[in-house]
């Protein structure tokens, strides 16, 4: 046997033949790692699911076209929306919608209506309160705000007019798409609702629709003619969706008789810098489009995150000081109980440095042990913490596990100091003092 | 002859209190020398100082030529481990190791462990078959080979014993002085404190001690001592000025101490 393997064989059989006393010192290593561990496991979880409920608010970041067409608004065309959706995958979980608006008319009274695809607007707005059915052929959904000036419920009829006039000169297609939303846009703040938009577009569109007979204006203005839809539901958002009018994207083509892009699309996007994932999008000056993050939910998203790191970072850091504590008590104790072994080695010839060394390794396998029961304690409970509080589980993460057993041994190791250093001062004559 | 271990005028004073006063001591290459004296005489204070393991407040410790006070504490531990073996009376064995790797902590703080080494050790001391029992499955008698086995395990040249006898049995007493007495043959110098009669009877010289001064001194080996003062060896002296004192260069003879209960007949059988 070599002199390193003597060294293990009195490791081990200081932990495992002192059972009672290894048991305190490990107990008090996994408490702190368990803790710890579980701690850190719900530090990542919880901004993981407040990013999923936060998305569930909507959109956090927007693109709209920067160019129009030769007719005034040609969007966003498909190709370019899916090439988008690209980007913004590529960076991160994602789920997006896309809306067309056009200027139409309802009893001769300006609104939106927006052509959508009812499933991607579905996934994206959990937050949205519909009653009744999402928009399908022939049938709209309108906001309720929409439903109380029409006096309109589920299964009414309505009949929408478009006017080309309407449309010609509409405002640009990027303010047009920040107000399509309860958008809050970095670097401008625009709470335009449908209908201001709508009453803006109609003003202009009355301009236009102004044709002069036989010396006299002749306006279109009172017409109410248009196509009949069916109301399969009504939007309730509290928001500016409840003045726009949505039907489905071929029923708006067919009432407008053109098809063309879309005017904005909405990302509810996952990555961790979206400030990253605009500058990249608006780096792409081909792609003609126009990136920006919704404010209102990434700083609020970014603060409640914040702010649950920084207690958590706290009560780690107590749990760090009270396991400190744990463990040098421990140490100190089983350091203590082992006075005359060390005077007795010390007899025998042993150095201060090689006396420290056996403790502290020593402590090390405590804190090794501890650590790993500990990691795998904390993990279960994180992952009932998780379950239970958002049910949702969470996966295991070998990188922090590692970090936790390293940490817990260098706890042990650490708490040893004060202790280990008394007992390598010893005077060696204690042991022979008893007469 | 060499004289391993050179006393001189050594003090030892805890405040007012001298637990060793003033001595003067040699001990040649394979002597066996006995200190004896009542509890409190200052003997276990005397074994700690020629052990490196505790200073002088006055005086010179020589071991093997060179002064103890002149060494750090790395060199007094390699002093240690390289010429003195410990016996004691409590063994202080490791509780959580078994019988072989006690003594293989010596090796592993001397040199090199072998663990065949030390379970020849072992046999020489007849634990051969308890080898692998750990202290607490052996009884009083067998802790005390152990420690002895440990002692003898780095073939040091100076065996201190302190009262290596004094819990255990006669049975096992006799084990052990027996094992002294082939340690003692085959050269090695041994230096056993103690208050049993017995036990100092079984050393060639024996000194003894009152309130850490030195009080007497005789020797049980006449051969012995005669070769001693032939090598220029003196008797033990102190400085102290206390009546009883062995001040001079003639030695003070004195009747063995208190415990005597176990008769020398009982070594012999």
């Amino acid at each position: 046997m070599t002199n390193t393997g003597m060294f293990f064989r009195m490791l081990f059989s200081a932990v495992f033949r002192r059972r009672s006393r290894a048991v305190m010192a490990v107990v008090a290593s996994l408490v702190g790692a368990a803790t710890l561990f579980c701690l850190a496991m719900i530090c990542i979880a919880v901004p993981q699911q407040m990013n999923e409920e936060m998305r569930a608010y909507g959109a956090n970041l927007i693109v709209t076209p920067t160019e129009s067409g030769a007719d005034g608004k040609n969007g966003i065309d498909s190709a370019m929306v899916e090439h988008t959706t690209e980007m913004v995958a590529a960076k991160g979980t994602e789920k997006h919608a896309a809306y067309r608006y056009e200027n139409v008319r309802v009893n001769a009274a300006p609104y939106v209506m927006a052509g959508i695809d009812a499933a991607e607007v579905k996934n994206l707005n959990h937050h949205w309160v519909v009653d009744g059915k999402w928009p399908s052929a022939g049938k709209v959904l309108i906001g309720r705000d929409v439903a109380d000036a029409m006096g309109l419920e589920v299964g009414g009829r309505i009949t929408i007019g478009y006017r080309a006039s309407d449309n010609a000169s509409t405002s640009a297609p990027s303010d047009e798409g920040a107000g399509s939303a309860n958008a809050e846009t970095e670097g401008e703040t625009s709470n335009n609702t449908g209908s201001q938009q709508s009453a803006n577009s109609s003003t202009s569109g009355q301009t236009s629709g102004q044709q002069t007979q036989d010396g006299r204006v002749s306006s279109d203005i009172m017409d109410t003619s248009g196509t009949e839809f069916r109301v399969s539901g009504i939007v309730d958002t509290g928001g500016s969706e409840d003045s726009i009018i949505y039907a489905t994207n071929d029923d708006v083509a067919k009432l407008t008789g053109t098809t063309r892009g879309v005017d904005v699309i909405e990302y509810s996007a996952g990555t961790e810098d979206l400030n990253a994932l605009v500058k990249s999008i608006n780096a792409m000056t081909s792609m003609h489009v126009k990136a920006q993050p919704v404010t209102k939910i990434t700083s609020s998203d970014t603060r409640i995150i914040t702010m649950l790191q920084t207690l958590f970072w706290i009560v780690s850091l107590v749990v760090l000081v009270l396991t400190l504590v744990g463990v040098g008590t421990t140490i100190s104790s089983i350091v203590s109980q082992r006075r005359n072994e060390i005077g007795l080695r010390k007899a025998l010839g042993a150095s201060s440095a090689a006396i420290g060394i056996e403790f502290y390794v020593e402590s090390a396998m405590y804190g090794l042990i501890g650590g790993l029961l500990g990691t795998a304690i904390g993990f279960g409970l994180a992952q009932w913490l998780c379950v239970a509080v958002f049910n949702r589980s969470i996966g295991f993460n070998w990188w922090l596990a590692a970090g936790s057993v390293i940490l817990a041994s260098l706890v042990a190791v650490i708490a040893s100091i004060p202790p280990v250093h008394r007992a390598t001062r010893i005077d060696p004559a204690v042991v022979l003092r008893e007469e | 002859m060499d004289m391993l271990l050179e006393l001189d005028h050594i003090s030892k004073i805890y405040g007012d209190l001298h637990a060793v006063d003033d001595l003067s001591l040699t001990v040649p290459q394979g002597e066996w020398l006995a200190i004896v004296g009542s509890s409190g005489s200052g003997k276990t204070t005397l074994m700690n100082m020629i052990g490196c393991m505790d200073t002088p407040s006055k005086g010179s410790v020589k071991l093997e030529g060179r002064k103890l006070e002149d060494l750090n504490a790395g060199q007094l531990a390699d002093v240690r481990k390289n010429l003195i073996g410990l016996v004691f009376q409590k063994f202080y064995l490791v509780p959580h190791l078994t019988a072989v790797e006690n003594v293989m902590v010596a090796q592993y703080y001397h040199s090199v462990v072998d663990e065949k080494q030390a379970l020849e050790a072992l046999e020489k001391v007849g634990l051969k078959d308890r080898a692998h029992h750990l202290p607490g499955q052996l009884s009083g008698g067998e802790q005390q080979r152990v420690c002895v086995a440990r002692a003898l395990i780095n073939e040091p040249k100076l065996i201190l014993a302190d009262e290596p006898t004094g819990n255990l049995d006669e049975k096992n007493e006799k084990i052990v002085l027996d094992l002294f007495r082939q340690l003692h043959e085959q050269g090695t110098t041994i230096i056993v404190v103690t208050h049993d009669a017995l036990v100092a009877s079984c050393a060639e010289r024996e000194i003894m001690l009152n309130h850490g001064v030195l009080v007497g001194e005789k020797w049980n080996d006449e051969k012995a001592r005669e070769a001693y003062e032939a090598a220029g060896g003196k008797p033990a002296s102190t400085g102290a000025k206390v009546e009883g004192a062995q001040t001079g260069e003639t030695a003070i003879g004195f009747a063995d101490p208190t415990k005597a209960a176990k008769t020398a007949n009982s070594l012999s059988e």
